[in-house]
């Protein structure tokens, strides 16, 4: 991110932080915390599960702050953190997958359906997927990235990405048309 | 659903982001207050090995204590008294 005149830039937060001063890190975590939020809000259900993956990802990201070579801007390596620690954290929830209820009103048509009320609905079909699926998906076409920087984030082929989004829309269409059958 | 449906509803669902500014307000505060209990609470290696030094110096008192008070067995007294060469003879003579 570059900084405006008078701005410290996040290089030199960096360095800062890693010769020990925990305000650079706040600053840090002020000017890149909305763009971390709005990847793990996807992943979590509630403001208490969403602020403890955010402090999961920051904490893991001042531990490895050492690793960070400059290499790529600071934010990109940022998300990538965030992406694979929600990651560990769909893994470590999968017992719950059956926690998230829609209620028993029948989907509306997909034509005029309410911003809310798809959230609502993807939310629960979401849970029911593997957490691969998940992920791949809602980067996609969720967050819109493309198949190349999904592939970044995570680590994976490209191939792999096509694959898993691919499985992962065919679940997600059997899954809502259970639920519409229902 | 066909994929045009799923389209529309991804299309629907991307129209309301979630709404993170609840959480994240005071968030740097919590953060560092978690660092730091991190922090406190993780130790480096070095620090055990002191923190180990007096069960480790007490295992080698009790062994030294040991060693001096422990009974002695009264037949290996015996073995190590005689030589290899007179328990033999003993043996063959039947004295």
């Amino acid at each position: 991110m570059g900084a405006p005149d008078g701005e410290l830039t996040d290089e030199r937060l960096i360095q800062s932080t890693l010769a020990g001063d925990d305000e650079a890190f706040a600053e840090l975590v002020r000017r890149h915390k909305h763009r971390v939020f709005s990847i793990a809000a996807r992943f979590t259900r509630s403001d208490a599960e969403l602020d403890d993956l955010s402090q999961e990802i920051f904490i893991k990201a001042y531990r490895q702050l050492a690793k960070f070579r400059g290499e790529a801007p600071f934010e990109h390596w940022l998300a990538r953190v965030a992406v694979r620690t929600c990651y560990d954290h769909l893994r470590k929830s999968r017992h719950d997958r059956d926690a998230v209820a829609l209620d028993d009103v029948e989907l509306p048509s997909t034509d005029n359906i309410e911003p809310r009320r798809a959230r609502e609905v993807l939310d629960f079909a979401l849970a029911k997927l593997s957490p691969e699926e998940r992920l791949v998906i809602t980067l996609l076409e969720l967050q819109e990235r493309t198949v190349r920087e999904i592939a970044a984030l995570t680590g994976w082929s490209e191939a792999n990405v096509k694959v898993r989004a691919f499985r992962a829309r065919q679940s997600l269409k059997k899954i809502l048309e259970t639920h519409h059958e229902r | 659903m066909n994929d045009d449906q799923l389209n529309k509803l991804f299309a629907a669902a991307r129209q309301a982001p979630p709404d993170t500014g609840r959480a994240e307000f005071g968030f740097e505060t919590r953060l560092l207050a978690r660092l730091r209990a991190v922090r406190q609470g993780e130790l480096p290696w070095f620090v055990w090995t002191w923190r180990l030094a007096p069960v480790f110096a007490a295992v080698v008192i009790a062994l030294g204590v040991w060693n001096f008070t422990a009974p002695t067995d009264p037949l290996a007294e015996i073995i190590s008294d005689t030589s290899d060469e007179a328990a033999l003879v003993a043996m063959l003579t039947g004295e």
